[in-house]
């Protein structure tokens, strides 16, 4: 019972946040001047109609309070206002992008946590070699690293001087493909130095974490006793490292969920890496305040419900954790 | 190491590995499919710019009007000398009191199947005027009717002459699609399936990375040799001139000048530089308006000219452009022709900071107290804010060499960059300008000296008059060219126009740019060289014209 | 955007920070002499504070020595983005202005901002965490949710939106980095604060019905700030590293020039195409430097204080 309070108080504190979150996008992004009509004004002879017209497609003219009451009613049904650039909802473009980051993100999740832990429990199997130090190293060099700049040099490297690697968009333009097979291998090939470039900057956490708890266990003394015992080591490294390990690891995600999206943006753009990330830098160069908010809104709750799970993963993992 | 991590170790890397070896395998065959051919008979066009919409009656864009105007076809197009040339008319009369147009058309069909009459052609000159909403609209501003009398004709009533042929901007749209939308239906209508009855079909616009338009067989004109014409949005202009070197793209209308140069010498690759009917200006904010937070020093006119002296347009060009533009004078770029009024230089009032010293000394302005800034009779300095767009790195360069030129000659000025919609907003408070001197551009909308002179109208306050000029003389000369049928008599107005505008300083005009484009000569052939640009143009000929290599 | 420094080994829970420095008694006065002499002796953290000093005198001096005059444009096309040559060490840039003097000013500028961005969040952070982890209760609640809230936020659209209003500038910067990152600050402090509470000496002290205000500057702080300086150090290499991306993303200063502008222009200018590596490579390895002697510097600090963490050595 007391679980389910617990659980029940949890969640009504996110609702509050998310709905916080909502209200500051909200007023952040309506008191900004500028408006679509000025931004068209430029580009040619605009009518007083004109204007009146897009101003009333946008619902500029109500006073602040009704636009704040019509965004919430859209935001139930999922929708989140109109481009100023594209003129169409920022839902249909977020969606339109929204694959490409997904398969993006999900590649350099999942290859930094699979990539780091092994590399770190390695490193911690071989400590103090050389191995281990070059690793270390290498990561914390890695973790100093601009995002951005790291894709600069991977496109100048691979893109300009070796000509090894594709360096933008996600696929060959006009490209006819022979088979399906061939066309995922061609995204594959789009998709290795953008994700390469987040796994470089974003791997550390996860060597260290690893290689440290690897270390903490094969420290404690009960490793002693069981490989006086004669037992395998590498069965016990294995189960108990992996739960000494889970804990931060998990945390770790969690945080990486949150730095790999904000990461998406700067690699999308040094890529042309046809995501949401790039959908918000051109957003944000054309001032497209809808689409900036509604990209920002999405970014937000995302983070906010990871950062959930993942405490109720900790809690279920950990029962000794418990709210102060 | 025990031999339970080694086999878990060894199936990683053989995964890894897994994945490298199609992938190097892939990137081999992306090159190899990256070998340049027009066997696809596809023209590809690398850009870094999107359009807005496929909607022609809400787009303000460029991008958007050059993939449109293949899509839907104007009365009459432009041909590669910018002469008009039969589109969707095949001959037009005007009346004897050139208020009148006749337009005898062709047959044609939609691209869905529908067939085109006179009443489609109609029906788009009267939605235009009806809901008064479009780029079009400043067209039709005089029309008072239309008459459609029979499927092939249609007769376009004006209220003056015009000299403008409005058939040589107009895109026709069907009427079984648009009709009985209102005006805010017609902002919202996404139009994301255009149908025209143009040399193209539409296919698909995938947002953030490429347009795809086919040909339609059943066109009236000659067939064109591309079977697809797909446009390729690049985030970043030096990667789209890399994919111009490795032959992903055929042709690439907007280059900045510092890549440009770096294309010359690209194997397969020709670069050309043609004059454009664009400039970039310092606007001077001359509003009469009593709520103007614009410094009053500002409208004493020797202030103006000094400011006009003081800075030397063709150093602008040489480091802000890298010597690719032409320095400028009146509002007519030179790619205008015979339309652009030719100042000798010994009459610009450019580059003569002694000049500019005079001319401020002789109006009381003096540096009163040793500070470097001149100051007023009364005490005001010559201080002023200048603005300019951030991201666009030609004008951040040019502000900056404006700012040290003005230095030289006693007038301060600070400068503080914006993005370009804040810069919008600013200068575009009609109700109470509050900004002094900016920087910014213009490009022509059509190419008729009409639009270019028509930005400092009186009426076009809250439009688009940038700088609120407002002179009745020259409303005067504007309207009466607009009216002037007769070719040498116009050509005479067109050049007072802008010889008066010139001379009272609001607009500091620093450059012509010319239009930088590179396009691969193993592709495609027999692109024309045209003023104004091969593509991104008033013509889409080239794009019907060239032929696989 | 900010990659929060996590000390290697111990990530924060979901609502604690990482395993604070506890010392069991309140500060000894040779402690700082320890730390000095275990960081010294530290391989990384050598070359952390090396690394340090090096940075550090290039920042202040750089500048004097070599200044950097930011409208020395060039006044025909010939100078721009030239190699590196006797007469400019580091090439011209697209504006054809010497790239080496402009690193070493841009130094200054990225440094300075990483300082005020992080005193502006270390500050905040501090008195938020002491406050929510003495008082507890309902004031704790309610600065948790606070950092919750402030937690999430992108740095991205409050740039924008201030900027909006302002003008793009290096105080917008540093405010919104400043503003973004104290959450992760005051979450470890009040942790800190949490445990030192329940220490003995604490609740004698209380007993004896001291205030409270006293009981915070007397024992609470001085036991916190190992902690909080330590963090600090941490904190500077991810405000410059938030700097140079903002500024990248074209968000930045645009008449300042500073490591993150430099590239933002470099981009823009072709500079990758055109292989002008002398113009985007080094202000990327300023940054790399810069941000490692901060963080290995920082880490050793860390570890000097809590001797639990140097196990991973």
């Amino acid at each position: 019972m007391a679980r389910f309070r617990y659980l029940g108080r949890k969640v009504a504190w996110l609702a509050i946040t998310l709905y916080g979150v909502v209200t500051f996008n909200f007023v952040l992004f309506h008191v900004l001047p500028g408006n679509p009509v000025q931004l068209l004004v430029r580009s040619g002879h605009l009518t007083q109609q004109a204007q009146a017209a897009i101003t009333k497609v946008y619902g500029l003219n109500h006073p602040i309070l009704v636009q704040y009451a019509i965004y919430l009613r859209d935001l139930l049904h999922g929708q989140l206002g109109l481009s100023y650039t594209y003129r169409e909802p920022v839902s249909t473009l977020l969606g339109q992008y929204l694959g490409n980051t997904v398969l993006l993100l999900a590649a350099a999740t999942l290859l930094t946590i699979v990539l780091g832990v092994l590399v770190g429990v390695i490193a911690a199997n071989r400590r103090g070699g050389r191995y281990d130090s070059v690793t270390v190293t290498t990561s914390v060099i890695g973790w100093s690293l601009p995002t951005f700049w790291t894709g600069l040099i991977l496109v100048f490297v691979f893109g300009v001087w070796l000509h090894a690697f594709p360096i933008f968009g996600s696929q060959t333009p006009n490209a006819i493909y022979a088979s399906p097979w061939l066309r995922y291998e061609d995204i594959a090939a789009h998709l290795f130095l953008p994700t390469l470039t987040l796994v470089i900057v974003n791997i550390a956490q996860f060597v260290l974490v690893a290689r440290v708890s690897v270390i903490e266990v094969l420290a404690e003394d009960f490793m002693l006793t069981a490989r006086a015992k004669g037992l395998a080591r590498r069965r016990i490294l294995w189960s108990h490292a992996v739960r000494n390990a889970l804990l931060p690891i998990v945390t770790s995600s969690a945080l990486l969920i949150g730095l790999v999206v904000s990461g998406a943006i700067e690699v999308e753009t040094v890529f042309s890496w046809p995501g949401m990330g790039l959908l918000v830098y051109n957003s944000v160069l054309n001032r497209d305040y809808p689409v900036i908010e509604g990209a920002f809104l999405v970014f937000a709750i995302v983070v906010l419900l990871v950062n959930f799970a993942s405490d109720l993963l900790y809690q279920a993992l950990d029962p000794r954790v418990r709210e102060a | 190491m025990s031999a339970g991590i080694r086999r878990r170790e060894f199936l990683k890397r053989a995964g890894l590995l897994a994945v490298a070896v199609p992938g190097v395998a892939t990137v081999l065959d992306a090159c190899a499919s990256v070998v340049p051919t027009a066997k696809a008979r596809i023209l590809r066009v690398g850009w870094t710019i999107e359009p807005d919409t496929m909607n022609p009656l809400t787009t303000y864009s460029t991008e958007a009007v050059e993939v449109l105007q293949l899509v839907y076809d104007q009365l009459m197009h432009y041909d590669l000398e910018l002469k008009p040339e039969a589109g969707l008319a095949t001959s037009w009369t005007y009346s004897t009191d050139a208020k009148s147009i006749t337009y005898t058309l062709r047959s044609a069909t939609w691209h869905d199947g529908k067939p085109f009459t006179s009443a489609d052609a109609k029906f788009t000159f009267d939605l235009i005027k009806s809901s008064k909403a479009s780029q079009y609209y400043q067209w039709v501003q005089n029309l008072v009717s239309t008459e459609a009398p029979n499927a092939t004709t249609l007769v376009l009533h004006f209220s003056q002459p015009q000299a403008f042929n409005p058939g040589l901007a107009v895109p026709i749209i069907p009427q079984h699609i648009w009709t009985g939308m209102s005006a805010t239906k017609i902002q919202k209508f996404a139009n994301a399936h255009p149908i025209g009855t143009g040399p193209y079909k539409f296919v698909k616009w995938v947002k953030g990375t490429s347009i795809e338009i086919e040909r339609n067989d059943s066109w009236w004109g000659t067939k064109p040799a591309a079977s697809k014409v797909s446009w390729i949005l690049f985030q970043n202009e030096d990667v789209m001139a890399q994919s111009l070197k490795t032959g992903a793209v055929d042709i690439c209308p907007e280059i900045p000048p510092t890549i440009w140069k770096g294309l010359s010498g690209a194997a397969h690759v020709k670069t050309v530089s043609l004059p454009s009917f664009s400039f970039h200006h310092i606007g001077i904010n001359v509003s009469d308006n009593p709520k103007s937070g614009g410094n009053p020093l500002l409208k004493d006119r020797a202030v103006r000219l000094a400011l006009s002296y003081a800075v030397d347009r063709q150093q602008l060009v040489n480091v802000a452009l890298d010597g690719l533009g032409t320095a400028a004078s009146t509002l007519l770029p030179v790619g205008f022709g015979e339309w652009h009024l030719d100042i000798p230089e010994s009459q610009q009032l450019n580059a003569d900071p002694a000049k500019a010293r005079t001319i401020l000394t002789a109006a009381g302005y003096v540096d009163r107290n040793g500070s470097g800034v001149r100051t007023s009779k009364d005490g005001k300095p010559l201080s002023f804010r200048l603005i300019a767009i951030q991201s666009t790195s030609v004008d951040v360069a040019a502000a900056q060499l404006f700012r040290d030129a003005c230095a030289k000659v006693g007038i301060q000025l600070k400068l503080t960059l914006l993005d370009a919609n804040s810069l919008g907003s600013t200068v575009y408070n009609a109700h109470a300008p509050n900004w002094d001197i900016f920087v910014w551009g213009w490009d022509a909308g059509v190419y008729d000296p009409d639009y270019m002179l028509g930005i400092p109208l009186c009426n076009q306050i809250g439009s688009n008059n940038d700088v609120y000029y407002c002179n009745r003389h020259y409303d005067q000369l504007y309207n009466q060219q607009s009216v002037t049928i007769d070719h040498a008599a116009r050509l005479a107005l067109v050049h007072e126009a802008q010889q008066y505008y010139y001379d009272d300083a609001a607009y500091i005009i620093m450059w012509y740019q010319d239009k930088l484009q590179g396009y691969r000569t193993d592709t495609w052939q027999g692109w024309q060289r045209v003023n104004g640009g091969m593509v991104l143009n008033f013509t889409r000929d080239n794009y019907l014209k060239v032929r696989p290599v | 955007m900010v990659r929060p420094i996590v000390a290697a080994g111990h990530v924060p829970g979901p609502d604690e920070g990482p395993v604070p420095a506890v010392s069991s008694e309140p500060v000894k006065r040779g402690q700082l002499r320890d730390v000095w002499e275990f960081v010294w002796h530290d391989r990384l953290g050598r070359v952390g504070v090396v690394a340090f000093v090096l940075v550090v005198i290039i920042a202040v001096a750089g500048p004097l020595i070599f200044p950097f005059n930011s409208a020395a444009v060039t006044s025909t096309s010939a100078g721009v983005l030239l190699p590196p040559s006797g007469q400019h060490w580091m090439g011209t840039d697209e504006l054809g202005r010497d790239v080496f003097r402009a690193f070493l000013s841009a130094a200054h500028i990225s440094l300075e901002v990483g300082l005020a961005a992080t005193a502006i969040s270390m500050i905040l952070g501090a008195a938020i965490g002491i406050v929510a982890g003495y008082y507890g209760r309902w004031i704790d609640n309610l600065l948790m949710r606070l950092t919750d809230f402030f937690l999430v936020l992108p740095q991205i659209p409050l740039v924008i939106a201030l900027a909006a209003f302002f003008g793009q500038s290096l105080g917008i910067i540093i405010l919104v980095i400043g503003m973004t990152g104290w959450p992760t600050t005051a979450r470890i402090v009040r942790s800190q604060t949490l445990s030192l509470r329940e220490r003995q000496f604490i609740t004698r002290v209380r007993s004896l019905g001291t205030p409270d205000w006293r009981i915070l500057r007397v024992h609470i702080l001085p036991n916190v700030m190992p902690l909080i300086f330590a963090n600090t150090v941490l904190v500077i290499g991810g405000a410059i590293l938030a700097e140079a991306t903002l500024s990248f993303l074209g968000l930045g200063d645009p008449v300042q020039v500073s490591w993150g502008t430099m590239l933002h222009s470099a981009f823009d200018a072709g500079a990758i195409g055109r292989g002008a590596w002398w113009y985007f490579i080094p202000p990327g390895v300023g940054i790399v430097i810069v941000v490692l002697a901060f963080t290995l510097t920082g880490h050793a600090i860390d570890q000097a204080l809590n001797p639990r963490l140097r196990g991973s050595r």
